[in-house]
């Protein structure tokens, strides 16, 4: 009996624990960026202090404004959504639903794009857009994150359409209804809950990349995450500006990802089920 | 296809909706087909070719065809070796790290009569995050030298305040510790899942047989669990090699070249140092070597 209680009590504290690591840095972020500059640099550091909103209002509407960043964050997550839906969603139909020649080949195809590092696509983007002048434009941030958020939302998006009876479109055409009818008025309105988590996986994915944004960025188009280095230099941090920025940073993903909580492990081990396990 | 749309009629009429099915399936899989073509297949073609060339964004004027002369330099360079050692061990590292914290945490959540829902959400707020804005949430608020709160910790526990990020071995830990605690709850989230379905039955099987928990883990769990596993090992090992942002966000590489994985490398060399010809180069040693540990992962995925 008390070696059992011992035992609950151990595996409380660990899990505890677990809990803690995770929440905390985040949660010291959001307490930081509500912090005054003397709080925020309080030794030792401070967990109770009257809050303010000082921070947000600085980097919102200070000299050094974030506002175009957030908006460049959200036209590049938005343009990159929209485009790969309406090319993802034709194509995983496609591979799910259809019957032609080399449909294993195409699938394997979509699964072998992801190997590529990103490095390696980034070095020849680099010097192609440079020479058509895309460097620091929407055009050529969003023509390359469709390397990653493609093969991403159709894998996806095929396990969605994969679920639905083949009785449906069946009995569509039995009633003389064209192949884009039954797609648009049958199919579609199937889906609609896995295109609703693939829009908010893609959104996710854009909005969190770096190595392409970083190269790619300049004074036009540059996403929060590449801005956020304005706030730390050899000379000084600014300590309450940065959490402010990095919390402004993760509130959209972080709402975004407990809306999308039930789907979040489809979401994250897609293309792998398909590997080699399901068929 | 296991389940593949009703039979078509056979003769002439079948062979037309074959046709025009066939000819449906082209026109939805193109446009998709043409952009990861263009922004996939052709960049690799493309990177190829430049690793070919000597290419100098400083020195424009000595470029020109090299053949593989910037492969035979990479045989030779230190830099490159050591960038491979640095990749396998921050690779191995934390995908052991995660795998053995997901798990144990899956286990030990699979057993509470309440409070699962508080991980399954906590869990989430991690991956959900770009890792450049974790790096500099690391990099600032917890690792920063007397401000940030593990070294605070680090003071009170009476280590003294040390040099997280600028100290080559210590800065090699913290990357390896910001990576693991971005990701393990991803190994625990995908292995929580697949622990919830278990059949039940076999579990009450073994416990009528007097089976210990440390047995039942070993003979049931842990053979279940595989696939999973081994699907985690693989996803993870390959996002691991291709690591950029929380590393860039958080040393650079640095101190020297202490944490640059060969991935850090390529970019260094291209886009700091615009040796383009010779980065080119890297990125596809990279590849290769992604190659090769997918092609031992999955092997190992089909042995049982």
């Amino acid at each position: 009996m008390i070696a059992k209680r011992i035992r609950l009590v151990a595996v409380l504290a660990i899990t505890l624990l677990f809990l803690l690591a995770w929440v905390f840095p985040i949660l010291w972020s959001v307490l930081n960026s509500l912090k005054t500059d003397s709080d925020v640099l309080a030794y030792p550091p401070k967990l109770f202090f009257s809050p303010t909103l000082e921070p947000y209002r600085d980097v919102l509407f200070g000299s050094a404004s974030i506002l175009p960043n957030l908006v460049s964050s959200f036209v590049i997550s938005i343009g990159t959504t929209i485009i790969t839906m309406l090319m993802a969603v034709p194509a995983a139909y496609a591979l799910a639903r259809l019957r032609f020649r080399g449909k294993k080949f195409a699938g394997f195809y979509v699964l072998a794009t992801q190997m590529l590092p990103p490095v390696g696509i980034i070095i020849p983007y680099f010097l192609i857009l440079r020479n058509i002048g895309w460097i620091d434009t929407y055009q050529g941030i969003i023509l390359i994150y469709l390397s990653f958020s493609l093969p991403f939302a159709i894998w996806l998006l095929v396990s969605y359409f994969e679920d639905i009876p083949f009785e449906m479109e069946e009995a569509a055409y039995l009633d003389g209804a064209s192949r884009m009818k039954t797609l648009w008025r049958i199919i579609i309105p199937q889906v609609r809950g896995g295109i609703a988590v693939t829009i908010v996986f893609v959104f996710l994915n854009a909005w969190n990349e770096f190595l392409f944004a970083v190269v790619l960025s300049g004074n036009t188009v540059r996403p929060v995450t590449v801005a956020m280095f304005n706030f730390v230099s050899v000379e000084q941090t600014l300590w309450a500006k940065l959490a402010a920025v990095s919390v402004l940073a993760m509130l959209p993903v972080v709402i975004l990802g407990i809306v999308a909580q039930k789907n979040i492990v489809k979401g994250l081990t897609v293309g792998a089920v398909k590997g080699g396990g399901r068929r | 296809m296991p389940h593949a749309a009703a039979t078509p009629p056979a003769g002439d009429l079948g062979r037309v909706l074959a046709q025009r099915e066939r000819r449906f399936a082209a026109a939805l899989l193109a446009p998709a087909f043409v952009a990861l073509l263009a922004t996939t297949t052709f960049p690799l073609l493309f990177l190829i070719g430049t690793s070919t060339f000597r290419m100098d964004l400083a020195m424009p004027f000595a470029d020109g065809f090299v053949g593989l002369e910037n492969y035979r330099t990479l045989l030779a360079d230190d830099r490159f070796w050591s960038s491979l050692l640095v990749s396998l061990i921050y690779t191995a590292s934390t995908v052991v790290l995660q795998v053995a914290l997901g798990l144990a945490l899956a286990l030990l959540v699979m057993d509470m009569k309440r409070g699962q829902g508080w991980f399954r959400v906590v869990a989430i707020l991690p991956v959900v995050l770009s890792p450049a804005v974790v790096g500099m949430i690391w990099r600032t608020f917890m690792l920063a030298p007397e401000f940030g709160i593990v070294d605070y910790l680090a003071i009170n526990a009476g280590l003294g305040s040390q040099n997280w990020l600028g100290d080559p071995t210590l800065a090699m830990v913290s990357v390896v510790i910001i990576h693991t605690w971005q990701w393990t709850p991803f190994a625990f989230m995908v292995l929580l899942a697949s622990l919830a379905s278990l059949p039940e039955d076999i579990y009450e099987a073994a416990r009528l047989d007097r089976a210990s928990a440390w047995q039942r883990f070993k003979r049931i769990t842990l053979p279940l669990l595989r696939p999973a596993i081994v699907m985690v090992v693989i996803m993870r090992t390959m996002v691991a090699l291709t690591a950029f942002a929380a590393i860039f966000t958080v040393t650079g590489g640095g101190p020297g070249t202490a944490t640059e994985i060969l991935n850090l490398y390529a970019y260094r060399k291209s886009f700091t140092e615009l040796s383009i010809g010779y980065g080119s180069a890297l990125a596809v040693a990279l590849l290769v070597v992604t190659i090769l540990i997918s092609g031992v992962l999955f092997a190992m995925r089909r042995a049982k």
